[in-house]
């Protein structure tokens, strides 16, 4: 199986957050940036895949500015994938995610590709879209908030499960496909020293980008906004319990107003 | 002058030292110290994933990693859990003198086999009459044909009762005092071998430490590390490429302490405010960091010096010294800032102090540590 | 110029869902409008597989002249606005919850970073899809209007789609109430509760309020409870009117999940727990006292 996997750099999850100078986006100035989250899901899905199936081949593929994007790249070849591929795309820290699924589709054009891996979305722009435009860019059916994904080899087609606010789907569906990965069977493996050394020298096939015409539709930002600071709770004060739950109920109900 | 910033490939071994520190170390630490519990899951873990045998070649199936990557990841093990941390590179400390001295058939006899399986192995040069005078040890290596058959006790091995393989220091020759001092690779399998029981220590509770007894133990000649009579140098120059890391040990023992204090005194309020804002604590905190900041710089030019090729015996004894005395009274310093609650088990800074204690004692006394200084500091003025 | 636009609905339970209401209420706020709307409804079958709507969604909104489409942010929507937005050669914006129309575009603002911050974007060129984050719009006045239905064949356009299949669809596991990501309410537990039997407590809170039960890592990790209730960084991230927090530190993995909630509540013995920064309003004291005086009084005060 021919297996790739789209993955992004984003800001490491503990990262204190500042807008930039120009208010536009987040200051990218001292941030690390990591693996996405459900990257790493989809990373080791791919990797649980290619053990299962004997020949399979896992592709990591990225866009985005240097030099995070390598960075990233290399993360997911130390932990096992074969091959990288970085589409290199501009240093905006706030990019538009269907310019990154049309960049990330015209460069898989020539790439062998049965199933395509999507986390679910990324830690900063949480957008989900990648997934269910490059099943529509490449052609391929895709399926969006995907659990338990197998392979079925006896049947040759995948099965898996969906939640959805109607209730959980079982699925099966044959390859190609476009899968948005929600989590993987096992908790994502951690990189080994020996291969995190060798990913260093790993080679990384570079593709260019230009950008799209303005006729394509684009997303861009325009501020980038922290909440005003919220300065801690309001204790409520009390001598019984009784007291403190009819006080609190009242604040919802009436300052609040969220009370069902 | 050296560039400070750490290159992608720094980050990332530091990042997966980090990790597996704070998720896998740093949860069982207290259970462990409490128990002295020698936690052979998290060892193998760390195995796993290639935190074990850092100084080994990779083309003898070790890491490979210069002095100043050690010295990365060991500070962020030692961050998790200093008594871990001791186990898991006392494999460094045994197998550096078979870096050092072995010939090239040796090395590819015992290091591919021993890298690939997860075990352990000891440095065994002090005795208990011998331990900063280590030239004066008193075990015996007498030649039988091409065997040599020791006799005597070593005390105080670091992972002795699990180690597969001794590299053990004997005297061929006690009448050329240190010059009759040979090195010895020993497998634990040797008839006359015996490691003895787990010694209940102050610190590093998750370590292991004991005797290792030889009673008419033959190792084969071929065993023998460089030339008789060069143990002594060999061991010597196996403390000089280890004491830098021990350092950064003590560099993480520190800085553990003080994230726990400063956090602390953030928190908590005594006359109005939080302690932080009181000057005795900002000054406590301020002395904290700077101590900490010089001992971590030490160790770097320390493990830099090294990596260019220089025997860097002055760097690394001011480095290990410093940082040893410094996570001692980071640690100390922290317990005060607890005040009441840093006196109590259920807090994990008490165990800091009783951890970095060791560090001022092992691989080098300080008091050795403070002659060698000297004595390097003279030669210059000479 | 104002945009015109087709607002793809589908049915929960035999009606339009709440969030396609939402969706059709910003719509007709956008278009100005009910003759600048365009409805799409997507019938039951087309929940299972966004891969078969799109292609008809795009025509029927370049046969009726639109050039926005607006979609519930449900795993129906959210799947759908990326085959929308590429087959369209549209720009596109999900988690929406504010939109305006300005100049030839629109511009949005959309929570980032799991609540933490919040963005706002323009949406340039001449189409845009939008997906509308639940509960974050108010529903559309009554005003009854003429309607004229269309039925639109939807077409299987490639064999991989012909062959996928939906086996089965279980319920959402009971003893939850509603799903977690889409309370309105939502009491976690944590490590507070110091034991699995006494999670009841969290479950009758929660079933008093009508709401959904979250848990902490901690929980989870100790298999108290599923994971599936899990709140936080490698768990779900909530956004409900009110979040309860009982027993939970507040560490930063937690706040990730739920701190953009509109109304946060603590119920914590530590006064310099963490979450007492975030929360709104507070109670510091034993939750095996408090918790159970609450649902007492939410039971009475709703007339349970």
């Amino acid at each position: 199986m021919e297996i790739v996997v789209c993955v992004k750099p984003v800001p490491e999850s503990e990262t204190r957050l500042r807008a930039a100078s120009d208010g536009m986006s987040f200051d990218p100035e001292g941030v690390k940036f990591v693996l996405a989250g459900y990257d790493e899901s989809a990373v080791e899905q791919a990797l649980l895949l290619k053990e299962a199936v004997p020949g399979s081949k896992v592709h990591a593929v990225a866009f985005g500015p240097p030099p995070r994007t390598e960075e990233v790249l290399r993360a997911a070849i130390a932990l096992g994938c074969d091959l990288a591929t970085w589409v290199e795309g501009p240093a905006e820290p706030s990019p538009d995610p269907m310019t990154a699924a049309r960049a990330l589709a015209r460069a898989l054009g020539p790439v062998p590709h049965d199933l395509v891996l999507c986390g679910k979305q990324a830690g900063d722009d949480e957008s989900g879209l990648v997934a269910a435009a490059l099943g529509e860019l490449l052609d391929i059916v895709d399926f969006g908030f995907v659990v338990d994904l197998r392979w079925d080899a006896a049947r040759s087609c995948l099965t898996f499960r969906r939640g959805t606010e109607a209730g959980e789907e079982h699925w099966e569906a044959p390859l190609p496909a476009v899968i948005g990965l929600q989590q993987a069977w096992n908790d994502p493996r951690t990189a080994k020293l020996p291969a995190i050394l060798k990913s260093r020298r790993a080679p990384i096939a570079k593709v260019p980008w230009t950008p799209f015409p303005p006729d394509v539709g684009r997303s861009v930002p325009e501020k980038f906004e922290l909440p005003a600071p919220r300065t801690g709770a309001r204790l409520i004060e009390y001598k019984t319990p009784l007291e403190a739950a009819e006080k609190l109920v009242r604040i919802l109900r009436e300052e609040a107003k969220v009370f069902p | 002058m050296p560039d400070f910033s750490l290159t992608p490939e720094q980050e990332s071994l530091r990042d997966l030292a980090r990790k597996f520190a704070r998720t896998e170390m740093a949860p069982h630490a207290a259970e462990c110290d409490r128990a002295g519990r020698f936690p052979e899951e998290i060892y193998r873990k760390a195995f796993d994933l290639g935190l074990m045998n850092l100084n080994v070649p990779a083309e003898y199936g070790g890491s490979g990693l210069n002095v100043v990557d050690q010295c990365l990841i060991v500070e962020e093990l030692a961050y998790g859990c200093a008594g871990m941390t001791t186990s898991v590179i006392a494999n460094c400390l045994a197998l550096e003198p078979i870096l050092l001295g072995a010939t090239a058939e040796q090395k590819q006899r015992v290091l591919p086999p021993f890298c690939a399986e997860y075990q352990f192995a000891s440095f065994c040069l002090t005795e208990p009459s011998s331990g900063s005078d280590a030239g004066n040890l008193r075990t015996r290596a007498r030649r039988d044909g091409d065997h040599y058959v020791l006799d005597g006790e070593k005390c105080f091995i670091t992972n002795a009762p699990h180690a597969s393989l001794y590299t053990v220091f004997a005297s061929v020759d006690p009448s050329a005092r240190h010059k009759g001092i040979s090195a010895f690779m020993v497998p634990r399998a040797t008839e006359g071998v015996t490691p003895g029981k787990d010694e209940e220590k102050m610190g590093h509770r998750a370590s292991s430490t004991s005797t290792v007894r030889f009673e008419g133990a033959r190792v084969p000649a071929a065993n023998r590390l460089g030339a008789e009579g060069e143990g002594f140098s060999l061991a010597m120059r196996t403390l000089d490429m280890t004491r830098t890391p021990i350092g950064a040990l003590a560099v993480g023992i520190a800085q553990a302490a003080l994230d726990h204090a400063a956090s602390y005194s953030l928190k908590r309020v005594t006359f109005g405010k939080p302690i932080s804002e009181h000057q005795a604590i900002q000054i406590k905190l301020a002395n904290m960091v700077q101590a900490i900041h010089a001992a971590r710089l030490l160790t770097w030019h320390a493990a830099w010096t090294i990596d260019h090729g220089e025997r860097g015996t002055l760097e690394s004894s001011i480095a290990k010294c410093f940082a040893s005395d410094a996570a001692l009274h980071v640690a100390d310093e922290a317990i005060q800032t607890f005040g009441g609650y840093g006196y109590m088990k259920e807090y994990p800074v008490e165990k800091l102090l009783r951890d970095a204690k060791l560090t001022q004692i092992y691989e080098g006394a300080n008091e050795i540590q403070r002659t060698v200084i000297a004595r390097e500091l003279l030669r210059s003025y000479e | 110029m104002t945009p015109r636009v087709l607002v793809v609905g589908e049915l929960a339970g035999g009606h339009l869902s709440g969030a396609s209401l939402e969706a059709l209420g910003s719509a007709l706020s956008l278009a100005g409008a009910a003759s600048g709307v365009v409805g799409f409804l997507a019938g039951s079958g087309a929940r299972a597989a966004s891969a078969r709507v799109a292609p008809a969604v795009v025509r029927a909104a370049t046969d009726a002249g639109a050039d926005t489409i607006l979609v519930g942010g449900t795993t129906f929507g959210r799947d759908l606005i990326g085959r929308l937005a590429a087959r369209w050669n549209a720009a596109a914006a999900a988690g929406v919850t504010e939109l305006r129309a300005e100049g030839g575009g629109v511009r949005v603002r959309r929570p980032v970073f799991g609540g933490r911050a919040t963005e706002t974007r323009r949406l340039e060129g001449p189409r845009r899809v939008l997906a509308l984050r639940p509960h974050a719009f108010p529903l559309p006045p009554e005003a009854p209007v003429e309607v004229r239905v269309s039925p639109v064949a939807v077409e299987e356009t490639t064999a991989a789609l012909r062959s996928a299949k939906r086996t089965a669809v279980s319920a959402v596991s009971s003893g939850s109430g509603p799903g977690l990501t889409d309370a309105t309410i939502v009491v976690s537990g944590g490590r507070g509760l110091r034991s699995p039997e006494n999670f009841r407590l969290i479950e009758e809170l929660a079933q008093s309020l009508g709401a959904a039960v979250g848990a902490s890592r901690a929980v989870t990790d100790a298999g108290w409870r599923p994971t599936s209730l899990q709140v936080g960084q490698t768990g779900k991230a909530v956004s409900p009117q009110l979040y309860v927090a009982v027993g939970i530190s507040g560490a930063i993995q937690h706040l990730v999940g739920m701190v953009s909630s509109r109304v946060i509540v603590a119920i914590n013995s530590d006064p310099s727990a963490p979450i007492f920064k975030v929360a709104d309003y507070g109670i510091v004291g034993d939750l095996f006292e408090v918790v159970p005086a609450l649902t007492a009084e939410v039971r009475r005060v709703r007339g349970l």
